[in-house]
């Protein structure tokens, strides 16, 4: 079946292409043809992943362009790091079209978004399918677009369109950054090939230092879709779009593209330990940095915006201390969790009729089904014990204590302690305490309810295929068999479980109890929490440097435009007027005029001859 | 065979036909016109198809005599005399196919043109001719009276049709493509005097082959040739625009009809890339190398001075005029790389600029008939209103920035990967232009489509742009109506082709494998 792995992509697409063309007669019951469509693609994804369970590695490649002696290609490459996310996609991809078909109920553009969301799946599933940089690219690219549709899909909210435009540009500055380093690549390998490459970099002919930098480039394209430190800007405001959208694409499987390419060409950033102390520190900053950020947001979907930055950079971090196995490892367990938290969310929001958490409250009855999965979410992403994030989390401390650099262990460490605050302290102020005028508020339908279990079920139990205890299921089989678990110090687990606890206990302490004031941090140090509500004034600093350097130039560029060259022109077109006049005023009619010129003329025919034979140059 | 001859004149039987129309009856001059488009359309395609299955292009050549210069008796037979010929490559393939389905997309584009039709449509047939004479020409001299039906046929289209400026942007599409021809008309005089010939492959063959260039009338030394060289693409860095040479073409676009200035956008700017590929690098391939670098640098200027400037513009029309000269930035890059990748890149580039500009044009000519302005600050939320052509405008804008997928990425790829094989450094500067490309389009385009929608009529205050009122054709003639059925057949050819075009490329590659392979055995690459 895994010949047949092409299929997978192509339902969505033809979601999306009959949604376009027939959306609009169809109206509500489009969904299910999104629903249908993607569907088919999880079934016949795990039929894939099944078989490549048991198999080895598939490839087959096809004609896109020939240039010169060089043909390049597009293909599918059924590795064992695609059929996962190929699966891990689809899935998720499945689940927000079922639960969309409530949230979105009512919409006047309802296929407009079905269309959408199938255009994003199709981009994401052949991008996890690529044998080569130039597809990842382009695909790359359209998922991007895909991201790009759907946070602008309220098209007439100015904040919308900023975000759907910020959110583009920020990401294509990365993937500049990403074309530039393939381009380089390709030059000294003379392929785009995965296996061309890694081949180049084990037999030498790509240089140490020419590998450093386009793996840097290509890392600054996954900084960019990854929302990491410094290109991050655009992801918060990406909550801009409609729920289910942040939990497919702004939580689950866009944004970890980011981690799947780094990992995908992993063969390649092992060569440089540049690059890959680049990644750990990209990674271990952006953890700590949006989780306190995370701290004092005051929207709902915002607070799980920074904290899917925050985990992001946790993936990136196990990526650069060489933990191939622990990243893809939570980028599943954080898929399910943070899908679920998103889609929670959504029902909350969809109940309240806000995003404001301080609006918000005593939730926990009203929500019998929603709050319980929520605090399944926030408890596996928080490290508690026996969630799956507590041993993908693990794994990731294990790998930056052991090969990491001893600060960015600790940075992890602290950003750990953050992440269970900020995600109870979510908790507590939309579930607990006293309920506040929302008397309407109530549980969404089965349909919305029914995906946020199933990703409940996963919270917990995908931690179970990698675990010190029941054996490391997944890493051996993503590295054939290669893998070797850490022998990290088993009081890290210790440590991890501790400082989890007293993040919840602490936001307990704040929000739930309320025995601590809330204004703790702003009443001692306001200039901090300013700070951090300005989400470290990044977005401004951008605006007063890079932005109005770019318009400066923009504008000097103009003045060029308008009076330099259009002076020149004037001046030619002067000439040419000039040499006009003189000209005629040779032909005025009188016989002695005429006789002047010709002679005139004739003499400098004459010295040119004499000086050049005749034949000038 | 006479096959040539019929694809470039066929249209003119629509001409000789028009002239017996009423000047009133609007519908059947509509109707003759766009049908006059579809013979050479017919004929374009069945080549296309032909070649592509086998067939060779070199059987198509014809040759007639037409003047012979001289009789010397100590001269042979051949020289001086100047035949009638035309004969076609891949490379001129391509870009008769550009043309041919361009010239039937614009002319269905043309029904929101109201004014003196019968005359419209006749200069715009005529401006078909000289397009397909262009790059049909075998010949030097052909090749040159073509390139002025164009320039007179264009000339009057945009002065006597275009909008309020309209006469002051003929005169500069005069001034700046008359200056080019003279600089042309130069060279070609020079070739024809020291060869005794203005055929191509003759050319070729005197400038390359040390036998043949013992029958050089006169001998043309390294210096000359660089000289030839020089004019020739000084010549045509006008008509494609290079900067500073673009002036006039932002006059164009802004003051010329919309169908017109798919036809201007879409094929004439081309003409200035066929031509430094055909006469720069296939007739003067070794000094080609020593401007590579001059080229190339002019095309990261290009990129990059087009899309600063795009940034600024609040005129639909001005940011799309900016916009191809930093595409047409891209074209030089491919040619400065003057590799494998470059040369097809310059050559996918063009075509796909060609496709790209004509959708927006095309929707640009629909903005301004429904709003009476293009005027962006007087625009918004046009997708509540009119969802399909909102749609359609930001495929194009899409398109436009160079989404993969799209035909606009294949040009863009192929010409950069071709640079950074020989200057990467420059190549990375000239990638920037990337970036702001994606924030022009958007900008311009999410600013008309998405956000609140505006009272067109509401007064654009302290506006600094003195073309503002320029974009304002007058008030608006249709009302707020989405695209008709007729308006969006032909975006939606356009959009088929760009998407065509950018899912698998390799139908435009196909025709030009075995011509950028003679280019780079030129080269001696």
């Amino acid at each position: 079946m895994m010949n047949l792995a092409w299929v997978v992509p192509l339902f969505p697409l033809g979601s999306f292409i009959l949604l376009l063309l027939f959306g609009r007669r169809w109206k509500q019951r489009s969904a299910y043809v999104g629903i249908a469509a993607t569907l088919l693609s999880l079934l016949w994804a795990l039929v894939v992943l099944v078989d490549r369970l048991g198999g080895s590695t598939y490839e087959a490649n096809w004609t896109w362009m020939t240039i010169g002696g060089v043909t390049l290609t597009v293909g599918i490459s059924v590795t064992a790091l695609n059929a996962w996310m190929l699966a891990l996609v689809a899935l998720v991809s499945w689940l927000v079209h079922v639960y969309s078909q409530g949230y979105m109920a009512g919409d006047e553009r309802f296929s407009t978004f079905y269309a959408y969301l199938g255009l994003f799946t199709f981009a994401m599933l052949g991008l996890v399918l690529s044998p080569n940089l130039l597809q990842a690219y382009i695909f790359w690219e359209l998922v991007g677009l895909g991201s790009f549709l759907l946070i602008g899909f309220y098209f007439y909210k100015e904040e919308a369109k900023a975000a759907a435009k910020k959110a583009f540009i920020m990401t294509r500055i990365g993937d500049v950054g990403f074309l530039i380093g393939m381009m380089l690549l390709f030059w000294q390998t003379h392929s785009f090939d995965y296996d061309d490459i890694f081949r180049a970099v084990g037999d030498g002919t790509l240089s140490p230092g020419m590998t450093t930098l386009a793996v840097i480039l290509i890392f600054i394209g996954a900084i960019g879709k990854s929302g990491q430190f410094p290109l991050h800007t655009w992801l918060p405001d990406a909550m801009e779009g409609p729920t289910p959208v942040s939990a497919l694409i702004h939580a689950a499987t866009m944004v970890a593209a980011g981690v799947y390419l780094v990992a995908a060409l992993f063969p390649l950033y092992e060569a440089s330990h540049t690059a890959m102390m680049t990644v750990a520190t990209i990674g271990g900053v952006t953890a700590i940095f949006a989780a306190t950020i995370g701290l004092v947001q005051t929207d709902i979907k915002r607070v799980l915006a920074y904290s899917t930055i925050s985990q992001l950079g946790y993936m990136m971090l196990a990526l650069g201390a060489g933990s191939y196995v622990a990243a893809i490892f939570h980028l599943t367990t954080h898929a399910f969790f943070k899908a679920l938290l998103f889609l929670a969310a959504g029902s909350v929001i969809h109940a309240v009729r806000t995003q404001n958490i301080e609006e918000m409250g005593g939730l926990w009855r009203r929500l019998p089904w929603t709050a319980p999965l929520f605090l399944i979410g926030a408890l596996s992403i928080s490290g508690v014990p026996l969630f799956a994030g507590f041993f993908s989390k693990d794994e990731i401390l294990a790998a930056a204590w052991t090969n990491g650099p001893r600060l960015l262990f600790w940075l992890a460490v602290a950003a750990a302690l953050l992440t269970s605050f900020y995600m109870f302290r979510l908790f507590f102020l939309v579930f607990s305490g006293k309920a506040r005028h929302h008397e309407d508020a109530h549980e969404a339908s089965a349909s919305m309810v029914a995906p946020m279990f199933v990703l409940g079920v996963l919270s917990i139990a995908s931690g179970y295929m990698q675990t010190p205890w029941f054996g490391s299921f997944l890493g051996e089989w993503l590295t054939d068999g290669a893998y070797r678990h850490e022998a990290a110090p088993g009081w890290i687990a210790v440590l991890a479980t501790i400082v989890s606890f007293a993040g919840i206990f602490l936001a307990w302490l704040m929000y739930g109890a309320q025995k601590m004031p809330r204004d703790w941090l702003s009443a001692r140090v306001p200039y901090v929490d300013e700070l951090l509500r300005r989400h470290y004034y990044i977005d401004d600093i951008y605006r007063l440097t890079v932005v109005s350097l770019v318009s400066w130039i923009s504008r000097l560029l103009a003045y060029v435009d308008r009076f330099l060259v259009e002076g020149l022109a004037r001046l030619a077109a002067g000439i040419v007027g000039a040499a006009a006049s003189a000209g005629s005023r040779g032909q005025n009619g009188q016989a002695q005029t005429y006789g002047a010129v010709t002679v005139a003329g004739l003499a400098i025919l004459v010295v040119i001859f004499a000086l050049t034979g005749g034949y000038w140059l | 065979m006479m096959f040539l001859s019929l694809l470039v004149f066929s249209p003119l039987l629509g001409i000789v036909l028009l002239m017996f129309v009423r000047k009133t009856d609007e519908r059947m001059i509509q109707w003759l016109g766009t049908a006059a488009t579809v013979p050479p359309l017919i004929l374009a395609l069945f080549a296309f198809v032909q070649s592509g299955r086998g067939f060779r292009l070199e059987r198509l050549d014809e040759a007639r005599d037409w003047v012979r210069l001289t009789d010397l008796p100590f001269l042979t037979d051949a020289a001086y005399v100047i035949r009638y010929e035309l004969g076609i490559d891949g490379l001129s393939l391509v870009f008769i196919v550009l043309t041919a389905v361009l010239a039937t997309l614009a002319a269905l584009a043309s029904m929101l043109v109201k004014t003196e039709k019968k005359g419209y449509f006749l200069w715009l047939l005529a401006l078909e001719i000289g397009m397909l004479g262009v790059f049909s020409a075998a010949n030097f001299v052909w090749f040159f009276l073509f390139l002025e039906v164009t320039l007179v046929a264009m000339f009057l289209l945009v002065g006597k049709w275009g909008g309020l400026e309209r006469e002051r942007a003929a005169y500069s599409y005069l001034l700046y493509n008359g200056l080019g021809s003279a600089l042309l008309l130069v060279v070609i005089a020079v070739l024809l005097a020291r060869t005794g010939t203005a055929n191509f492959a003759l050319l070729h063959e005197m400038l390359h082959n040390p036998a043949a260039e013992g029958q050089l009338i006169a001998p043309l030394t390294a210096e000359g040739r660089r000289w030839l060289l020089g004019g020739l693409l000084l010549a045509f860095a006008v008509k494609l625009p290079a900067v500073p040479f673009h002036r006039w073409l932002i006059r164009v676009h802004v003051e010329a009809p919309p169908p017109v200035v798919m036809l201007h956008a879409g094929v004439l700017l081309k003409i200035g890339a066929y031509g430094m590929i055909r006469f720069g690098i296939g007739l003067f391939p070794d000094e080609f190398r020593s401007f590579a670098g001059v080229l190339a640098l002019f095309g990261v200027i290009n990129v990059l001075y087009g899309a600063l400037l795009a940034l600024r513009q609040r005129e639909l029309k001005r940011v799309l005029a900016y916009s191809s000269v930093s595409h047409m930035g891209v074209v030089l890059i491919g040619l400065g790389a003057l590799n494998e990748a470059g040369i097809q890149g310059a050559v996918l580039q063009s075509i796909a600029h060609g496709l790209i500009s004509s959708l927006s044009f095309l929707l640009v000519g629909v903005l301004a008939h429904r709003m009476g302005t293009t005027d962006i600050n007087r625009l918004g939320g046009l997708t509540k209103a009119m969802p399909l052509f909102s749609g359609y405008l930001l495929t194009a804008a899409l398109a436009l920035l160079g989404l993969p997928g799209l035909a606009g990425f294949v040009g863009e790829f192929t010409s950069f990967l071709g640079l950074f094989q020989t200057k990467p450094a420059l190549a990375a500067v000239g990638a920037l232009g990337l970036i702001f490309a994606a924030v022009y389009s958007l900008k311009a385009v999410l600013d008309i489509t998405f956000g609140r929608p505006r009272d067109r009529r509401e007064a654009v205050v302290g506006s600094r742009e003195p073309q503002a009122s320029a974009a304002s054709l007058g008030e608006p003639q249709g009302g707020v109506v989405d695209l008709q059925g007729k308006e969006a057949v032909p975006a939606f050819i356009l959009v088929a082709l760009i998407v065509a075009v950018g899912v698998y490329p390799q139908l435009l590659a196909a025709p030009l494998t075995a011509v950028v392979k003679t280019m780079m055995n030129g080269l001696g690459g």
